[in-house]
């Protein structure tokens, strides 16, 4: 990370959120990072990383910068949200969820 | 497998761009050779809505947190009406724009996620192709003046070569922005939509028409002025001061009344002028203001005097909905269309003439 940017973008945070495979992370990653952060004053670096003692990329790790503190918590607070929704989809609507579903339910 | 060689193709729709959430499963059969033999079924057309509080508006970030809170139970409960599983559908479809940001983008990351779970295509549509579309085929019209009415959006649409041409369009606000505006200065309902609570209040009216201005520009309208107008004489009602041409007290309902029959009006002239400009003698009314049964027969009244009639269709479709981003998504996605899934971004502005319609001549 250039030092330029940490004078500029002095507030920092990092997240790295676990999941249960490779694949769901790579999900992850590559529904969240198509938009844009909505302010120049914010920075947002998203990648997929392989936890200690593992040999799949299964964690999702987002690395935020922004000009202020109250800046970097709307971001991060907003970020919060959209994974949320994506955590949602994956549990509830990914093929094997269905699949259940649809089993338990019976048929009719 | 090529979807131009499959006999049944089917597309999943998210719509999220105002207060409604809307997902959709929609079926094209027939061969893609012969398109005049191909038909649409919806198979499911499940829809959410967010109300707020009488006297307020539908803020973007309190509507985002809304969709994203029902995108799971909407979606799934569009699969099970359509009694399919994932691997029968052929592409995700969702609402590009035009619209609010943050409630649209809230809908493209779920519709990202479930293309990239499904490991299907995704499409992005545009939400007034959308409408227009659906009530195509739903109304079956042949060569209508669509006239696109709702809180977002209000133009006068002709097709011609590929493009649907926008011929006259509100010069500020959208007509259905200026009803919402309007109820909130009454305190009316938004449920189930502040405009249909002032159609059924305007009904009561009529005993008079109070003077509001008339604003067509051209091929153009304009409602800014017509809303701070009404909204005047709201305040001047309130304070016991609202006397009408006759002396006589004027009611909310007397208000809705003036209002519908004055911007309705308006519309009428201007879509008039674009059948005149044409030479259609069809219209078709879509987007939610089109549920207006006010509204459909004035334009009704108008079309008949020209030889013509209207074509609406009801609020399954006429308000906004994911059936019809399921419908246009597919009919592009069937020319080749689609969006990757990196450029799946969204867009306030997106006018409607931008898209090629590749699926018409």
């Amino acid at each position: 990370m250039a030092t330029d940017s940490t004078v500029e973008f002095p507030c920092a945070l990092s997240l790295d959120i676990p999941f249960p495979d490779a694949r769901l992370a790579s999900v992850a990653l590559q529904a969240l990072r198509v938009d844009k952060e909505l302010s120049h004053l914010v920075r947002r670096d998203l990648s997929v990383a392989t936890p200690e003692g593992s040999t799949d990329p299964t964690v999702l790790r987002v690395q935020y910068q922004a000009a202020t503190n109250r800046m970097l918590r709307v971001a991060v607070n907003s970020f919060l949200e959209s994974i949320a929704l994506v955590l949602e989809v994956q549990q509830e609507l990914d093929v094997d969820a269905l699949q259940s579903r649809q089993g338990s339910a019976g048929s009719g | 497998m090529d979807i131009t060689k499959k006999r049944r193709r089917i597309a999943l729709g998210c719509e999220g761009s105002a207060n409604k959430l809307g997902v959709g499963v929609i079926l094209h059969e027939g061969d893609l050779s012969d398109p005049s033999s191909c038909t649409s079924t919806v198979l499911s057309n499940v829809r959410h809505t967010f109300v707020s509080p009488p006297g307020t508006g539908f803020l973007p970030k309190d509507t985002a947190h809304h969709h994203r809170s029902w995108f799971v139970r909407v979606a799934q409960q569009a699969l099970t009406d359509a009694g399919l599983s994932p691997h029968e559908i052929d592409c995700i479809c969702y609402t590009r724009g035009p619209g609010m940001g943050a409630p649209l983008t809230s809908v493209a990351i779920a519709a990202r996620t479930l293309a990239l779970l499904w490991n299907k295509p995704l499409v992005g549509v545009n939400h007034c192709v959308g409408h227009i579309e659906m009530g195509r085929a739903i109304t079956g019209a042949s060569h209508p003046v669509v006239l696109y009415v709702s809180g977002g959006n209000t133009q006068v649409i002709a097709y011609a070569e590929q493009r649907y041409r926008i011929f006259g369009e509100t010069l500020d606000i959208a007509v259905g922005n200026c009803l919402d505006r309007f109820a909130r200065a009454l305190e009316i309902s938004n449920d189930p939509a502040p405009g249909y609570n002032i159609e059924q209040l305007a009904k009561k009216g009529g005993r008079v028409l109070l003077d509001l201005p008339y604003a067509v520009k051209g091929m153009d309208c304009s409602f800014s002025g017509i809303l701070t107008r009404v909204e005047e004489l709201a305040a001047q009602m309130k304070a016991g001061q609202g006397k009408g041409p006759d002396g006589e007290p004027y009611t909310a309902a007397d208000l809705c009344f003036s209002l519908q029959e004055t911007v309705f009006a308006m519309l009428v002239e201007i879509t008039e002028r674009a059948m005149a400009h044409v030479g259609s003698s069809q219209v078709l009314i879509v987007g939610g203001v089109g549920c207006n049964e006010r509204l459909q027969e004035m334009m009704g009244a108008m079309a008949a005097d020209r030889g013509g009639s209207v074509y609406a269709t009801d609020e399954r479709f006429c308000i906004d909905n994911g059936i019809m981003i399921a419908h246009a998504g597919l009919l592009a996605y069937e020319t080749g269309f689609e969006t990757p899934i990196e450029e799946s971004t969204c867009t306030q502005r997106f006018r409607t003439d931008e898209v090629l319609v590749k699926w018409r001549k």
